[in-house]
């Protein structure tokens, strides 16, 4: 691939799609304000905004071209601001190909290329097609391969099916069920619903009051909270279908390639010396079937997404990881040796969830006559404290530290010693006191980190991991 | 046991500190000043400021007089070939590793303070995070960075 390629034209279209999605709430509001205002010059100025905004998605595709060259992805691009970008072959960390809807109906791919540091935010190829994708996946992960070969790969890959995990059907439905992501998207409701003023106004309200019987403002008030979360509910049960039907994993190469996805299907692949760190995560729904998330942090993507975490395993048993981990991850030994926090951190764990309700409390109080009902939370808080006190839990050996916690969910992270960055201790005058310290274990991820964390645990126990940290002599 | 590490920072530390606290602490003194200007318009009881104002002149006065000396006294760094090791902290006592061939790059740095007393601060930054040990002679600085550097190759050469 010498000479610089154009991409398909639909690109243009995904573009202009692309910038009406970004500026959506502007977009809303002109029109909203844009309804009220009878002079038809604005419609006038509406409709020369769309269609520049198509105008500049055409030009943006004439100006839009790459190549590989060599160990480099080289793209040129910018309507009025011409930008050139060069990606080397070795500083490039994932490659996500796309299928969106659009996509997929001129049977097109999208291309992200993201690589170590920030500044990367261009490297997207929007439309080309699955062909040119893969070849380009292919010169880029430095596989001389031609496609013949790559279609024995495929079929390799299907004789040896240990090499793939899916997600079932069942699963799936599960996975939906139990997600409980209502927070979220309770407080996307919440944003929405400000949209929704002008039609719950006072005359609207007593309409209502007057002509249903028994409906009071308790009630009206209950009823909106149940139905925010009975929607917030189904949304999230959709939002888990879309997003992963259809999930697979597969080991090819010393890459895994995830793929998943309803109408748009996601297809990332994660380099194995690129992996940071392993993470799983039972949500609170989940846990008591004995099932959770399991996700991989990689890092160096642009600073947007520092939160990102890639999911390995949308839905999988707890004793399944061990398993899954032999076959999708490269020379994981379980630790053995097991770490928890001493009895005389007992009753700091379940004082800790509580220090917050006990500032609340009296604020509450003196602000609404029925704030000592927070006293009722004390119970869950300690509860929580009583938890989570159970579930903190270190594993270590030579080369792989296991950490177990809880926050609301209980999470396990797993880190390899040579990718722990950075390991920290910290000590308050309460914890100096019991010889308890807290202890810090920081993976990269994105473009900034991800700390995982244990509380209380014996200071010498603390010492110990960050001697752990230190000691590269036993890196392998 | 694992020992704490062994080197101080630069004494002069305390006196840059404590110029740096005299001229950032002023700042501290909007809240009472807030609280002064509200009560003057006649919206608060006069308590708030005058409760306000010895509370926030003594935090200003320790954190001119008494924070700088134990920050200086409390702060010990050392670098060798496993990693760089850090312990400081006030009140909250921390303890930070970082493993030689984790570290991506060292740089110093000087503000106008620093500057007057010949001081840098070394910041050390890996993939996740960025350390900072503050307050070193400028030669023990440029020195270090050296080293860190130096010995950055050596460790990543020998994995």
């Amino acid at each position: 691939m010498s000479e610089f390629r154009r991409q398909h034209p639909v690109a243009a279209i995904t573009q202009f799609l692309g910038v009406l999605r970004q500026n959506i709430v502007p977009i809303i509001i002109f029109m909203v304000v844009g309804s009220r205002n009878t002079n038809e010059y604005f419609w006038y100025f509406f409709v020369l905004g769309v269609a520049s905004t198509l105008v500049l998605g055409l030009f943006g595709w004439l100006r839009f071209t790459y190549r590989v060259d060599g160990d480099e992805l080289q793209i040129k691009k910018g309507v009025f601001v011409r930008k050139e970008l060069y990606l080397t072959k070795d500083r490039i960390q994932v490659i996500d190909i796309t299928e969106g809807i659009l996509q997929r109906i001129f049977g097109l791919v999208k291309v992200e290329v993201k690589s170590a540091g920030s500044g990367t935010e261009g490297a997207t190829i929007s439309a080309i097609t699955r062909e040119e994708a893969l070849e380009l996946r292919a010169l880029l992960r430095g596989e001389s391969k031609t496609r013949e070969e790559k279609e024995e790969v495929n079929t390799e890959e299907i004789i040896n099916e240990t090499l793939t995990w899916k997600l079932s059907g069942r699963e799936l439905f599960l996975a939906a069920l139990t997600s409980g992501n209502f927070g979220l998207i309770a407080s996307i409701l919440g944003a929405f619903s400000g949209e929704l003023d002008q039609f719950i106004t006072e005359e609207n309200l007593n309409y209502l009051f007057d002509h249903i019987p028994g409906l009071g403002n308790a009630s009206i008030f209950v009823g909106l909270v149940i139905i925010i979360f009975l929607v917030s509910y189904i949304f999230s049960f959709i939002g888990v279908i879309f997003q992963y039907a259809d999930f697979k994993v597969e080991k090819m190469n010393n890459e895994l390639h995830i793929t998943s996805g309803l109408l748009e299907r996601k297809h990332t692949t994660v380099p194995f010396d690129r992996i940071q760190a392993l993470r799983f995560v039972e949500g609170v729904f989940r846990e008591p079937f004995g099932y959770g998330m399991l996700f991989v942090e990689s890092a160096g993507f642009q600073q947007k997404n520092t939160e990102r975490s890639i999911v390995l395993a949308p839905f999988i048993k707890k004793d399944k990881l061990k398993e899954f981990f032999n076959v999708f991850i490269e020379d994981y030994e379980e630790p053995e040796t097991q770490i928890t926090p001493p009895n005389r951190a007992f009753l700091r764990y379940l004082r800790r969830p509580n220090y917050l309700l006990l500032i609340m409390i009296p604020i509450t109080w003196w602000f609404w006559e029925l704030g000592w009902v927070l006293f009722g939370f004390l119970i869950p808080a300690t509860f929580l404290g009583w938890l989570r006190f159970n579930d903190a839990t270190l594993w270590i050996n030579e080369h792989t530290i296991k950490m177990q916690y809880r926050i609301l969910a209980k999470r396990t992270a797993f880190v390899k010693k040579n990718r722990a960055q950075v390991s920290e201790l910290t000590v308050n005058p309460f914890q100096s006191y019991k010889k308890l310290a807290t202890v810090n274990v920081t993976a990269a991820s994105g473009a900034g980190g991800k700390v995982f964390s244990l509380t209380d645990i014996d200071s010498e126990d603390a010492q110990m991991i960050l001697k752990w940290t230190l000691d590269s002599n036993s890196i392998r | 046991m694992m020992e704490l590490p062994s080197t101080r920072i630069d004494e002069k530390a305390i006196q840059a500190w404590r110029i740096t606290s005299i001229l950032y602490g002023l700042i501290l003194f909007i809240i009472p000043g807030f609280f002064y200007f509200v009560y003057m318009m006649g919206d608060m009881p006069v308590l708030f400021p005058i409760i306000s104002a010895p509370v926030t002149i003594t935090i200003y006065v320790l954190i001119i007089t008494l924070f700088p000396k134990i920050r200086w006294n409390r702060w010990r760094y050392d670098v060798n070939e496993q990693g760089v090791d850090m312990y400081r902290g006030i009140i909250i006592r921390k303890r930070t590793v970082v493993p030689m061939n984790r570290i991506q790059h060292v740089d110093t740095k000087q503000g106008p303070i620093y500057r007057k007393f010949k001081l840098s601060s070394i910041s050390i930054s890996t993939a996740a995070t960025t350390h900072e040990i503050p307050a070193l002679d400028d030669e023990t600085a440029t020195h270090l960075r050296t080293m860190i550097s130096e010995l950055v190759r050596k460790v990543k050469e020998d994995v």
